[in-house]
């Protein structure tokens, strides 16, 4: 290859970095306050680029207690903590790879089902691997009637937020 | 020893020569133009060449303006942004190496498709390191940030949707490098190696669904998809059109067949070819084109074999030595066969040349292109200078007429036959090389000409090494490479 092949090209691609660098840094930042909004609104996996790819944010407690508060509102708790019955939503927990939120059903002081509101979702690949580890986790506590579940190979994070999340909608119903 | 070969009174077997007027334009204006058009080539072949650099930072940058890709810590983070990183470059490369294999016409007029394999050529190792290093650096990357083992991680890959496909992409390109790499490729026949390397498009189109599914950067919705996308449509598009339709086209258009089978020497064929308007398909002389013979033991085999005479408008003639299994059973098609063409293609052309004189070197069946170019040029009597090589007399064919076309345009023409030299490395006989004989002493413009070397690879190194040693500028060398 020629001299000036070379010389262009890495002139010209230090060029296309420096301004992808820079670009770069904007939505980053920006990411982090749409991430707020975002979760709020408790819309699950949608694999929108920018709302659920900001890192370790510090807005996740303020999103958590807004959704946790939607949902104790649905709950129509009363009577004896053996005898709760109702819908809670867990807080929202942040991981490495987005939120993670869990909503339990409880009849009778019974969890009978759990569901993922907000699952890992910062690209294809976690994407997937919640989808995977839901279920497996679901079951788990569904068997286990707590938090204490063991967490799914490969889908670290997501167990983590899961059992999270689940622990604070347990707690939310007094169980 | 170097003489003078006798001019022949024998008049050619195919048609009239064009070209004998010598042109109207001074030598010196001629060579200022072409030296101009040189420049331009060169100046579209650096541009072509920073687009490409271009596009493996356009594939970077793209990642970058990702929300969120770049933000993630700590050693599994920066893993796995090598590995993304990795596997976009090598991508972007792929996707060159498919419009460089594409025989895309502007780039074959402009730098030579044979170069532009060459370049294709080069990076085939480079991209497989990518690839493998994408693999690996994400694999380390997630098993880091997950708690897991590479192992588990890599059952865990494994299991995700689109992953498997992508395992056996990488699968499919290890085995395309791997049968490619020269040594290999001499052990395997060509045939094999051929299908081998078609594996490559089916090893490009089955990474994509992982890159759309798994890849953060191309998310739905998202204009780098679009990007991406718009690439491989690009790609694979040149591919199917230069590649696929073109030469269909061409082939029906032009439905060319085999007239004659002439052996003009031991294990040398002329093929005399007739077909409509062939004059139409602009082969300049000194292209080749890639020709098809469709009979039960031949059709499977591609040639690329040089135009040896400018094509007429009804007839054309190519000449092939039996280098291969496959040529030697070219001379034992027969009349009336169909032809399929792909081409023509090449840059062993006049409309390369940038300087003012001509000299031509042609060695055993390198005469092809070198005797249709003669034919192909407008010369003044003194511009061009000739030497045809042979290592005994067998290998004399199509002299006779190269010899007529050098008397009829007033060029000079030497022939040096013997085997050669073994007391060094050289492309001359031992006689000459004793003698003290030197390009320049053949050429004695050799500076101020556009030096065209056709012949053995090995034998034509070593005649363009001798000329760079002299100082012949690079612009000023063309060398037709014979490779299978």
């Amino acid at each position: 290859m020629r001299a000036r092949v070379i010389a262009g090209g890495v002139v010209t691609s230090a060029a296309v970095l420096v301004i992808g660098w820079q670009l770069g840094g904007q939505p980053a930042v920006t990411a982090q306050s749409g991430a707020a909004t975002g979760s709020t609104s408790g819309s699950s996996s949608s694999s929108g680029t920018g709302s659920s790819s900001s890192g370790t944010g510090s807005s996740s407690s303020d999103s958590g207690s807004s959704s946790s508060d939607s949902g104790s509102s649905s709950s129509a708790g009363s009577g004896t903590s053996s005898s709760v019955s109702g819908t809670f939503a867990g807080a929202a927990t942040q991981t490495q790879f987005g939120p993670v939120q869990v909503q339990i059903v409880v009849a009778d002081g019974k969890i009978t089902d759990v569901t993922a509101l907000q699952l890992t979702d910062r690209d294809g690949r976690s994407e997937q691997i919640s989808q995977q580890a839901a279920p497996i986790l679901r079951q788990e506590a569904l068997q286990a009637q707590s938090a204490k579940i063991q967490a799914v190979s490969g889908a670290t994070y997501t167990s983590e937020g899961y059992t999270t999340s689940l622990q604070s909608a347990i707690d939310k119903a007094g169980l | 020893m170097i003489d003078t070969a006798r001019p022949t009174s024998t008049p050619p077997t195919t048609g009239p020569f064009r070209g004998t007027a010598a042109p109207a334009e001074p030598l010196e204006v001629a060579a200022v133009r072409r030296r101009r058009a040189g420049r331009r080539r060169a100046a579209t072949v650096d541009l072509l060449g920073i687009l490409a650099w271009a596009s493996a930072a356009m594939a970077v940058t793209l990642w970058l303006v990702t929300p969120g890709s770049h933000s993630v810590s700590g050693v599994g983070g920066w893993l796995t942004d090598a590995g993304i990183v990795a596997g976009l470059i090598g991508t972007d490369l792929v996707l060159v190496m498919l419009v460089l294999a594409a025989r895309v016409p502007l780039i074959d007029r402009v730098f030579g498709q044979d170069n532009a394999i060459a370049v294709h050529r080069s990076l085939g190792k480079p991209v497989l390191y990518l690839l493998l290093a994408h693999g690996l650096l994400l694999t380390l990357g997630y098993s880091a940030s997950s708690g897991s083992g590479p192992i588990a991680e890599t059952i865990a890959l494994f299991s995700t949707p689109d992953m498997p496909l992508a395992y056996l992409s990488l699968g499919l390109f290890v085995a395309v490098v791997v049968t490619s790499l020269v040594a290999v490729r001499r052990r395997l026949p060509y045939e094999a190696w051929h299908v081998i390397h078609l594996l490559s498009y089916a090893a490009v189109l089955v990474a994509l669904p992982h890159m759309l599914s798994v890849g953060s950067v191309l998310a739905h919705g998202t204009w780098q998809r679009v990007y991406w996308i718009a690439l491989y449509v690009l790609a694979l598009g040149l591919i199917a059109l230069y590649r696929i339709v073109l030469p269909i086209v061409v082939t029906l258009r032009h439905r060319i067949r085999v007239v004659a089978v002439e052996p003009i020497a031991p294990g040398v064929v002329s093929i005399h070819l007739a077909g409509r308007d062939l004059d139409a398909l602009g082969a300049r002389g000194g292209q080749y084109g890639v020709w098809r013979f469709w009979t039960a033991k031949t059709w499977w085999h591609a040639h690329p074999v040089s135009f040896s005479a400018v094509p007429g408008r009804d007839r054309a003639r190519i000449t092939v030595r039996d280098l291969g299994a496959g040529s030697a059973r070219l001379g034992r098609i027969t009349p009336g066969t169909t032809v399929s063409l792909e081409g023509p293609y090449g840059l062993f052309t006049s409309q390369a040349r940038t300087a003012p004189f001509l000299a031509l070197v042609a060695s055993g069946i390198g005469i092809t292109p070198v005797r249709a170019l003669l034919e192909d040029t407008d010369l003044r009597p003194g511009e061009a200078t000739v030497l045809l090589r042979g290592s005994d007399t067998s290998q004399q064919y199509l002299w006779q007429e190269t010899a007529a076309l050098a008397e009829s345009t007033g060029s000079r023409l030497y022939a040096m036959v013997g085997n050669r030299a073994r007391s060094g490395e050289s492309w001359m006989t031992e006689d000459d090389l004793r003698r003290g004989v030197t390009l320049r002493s053949v050429f004695p413009r050799l500076l101020e000409s556009d030096l065209y070397v056709c012949g053995p690879r090995a034998w034509s190194d070593l005649v363009v090494r001798e000329a760079r040693l002299a100082g012949v500028p690079e612009h000023q060398i063309h060398q037709e490479r014979f490779e299978s």
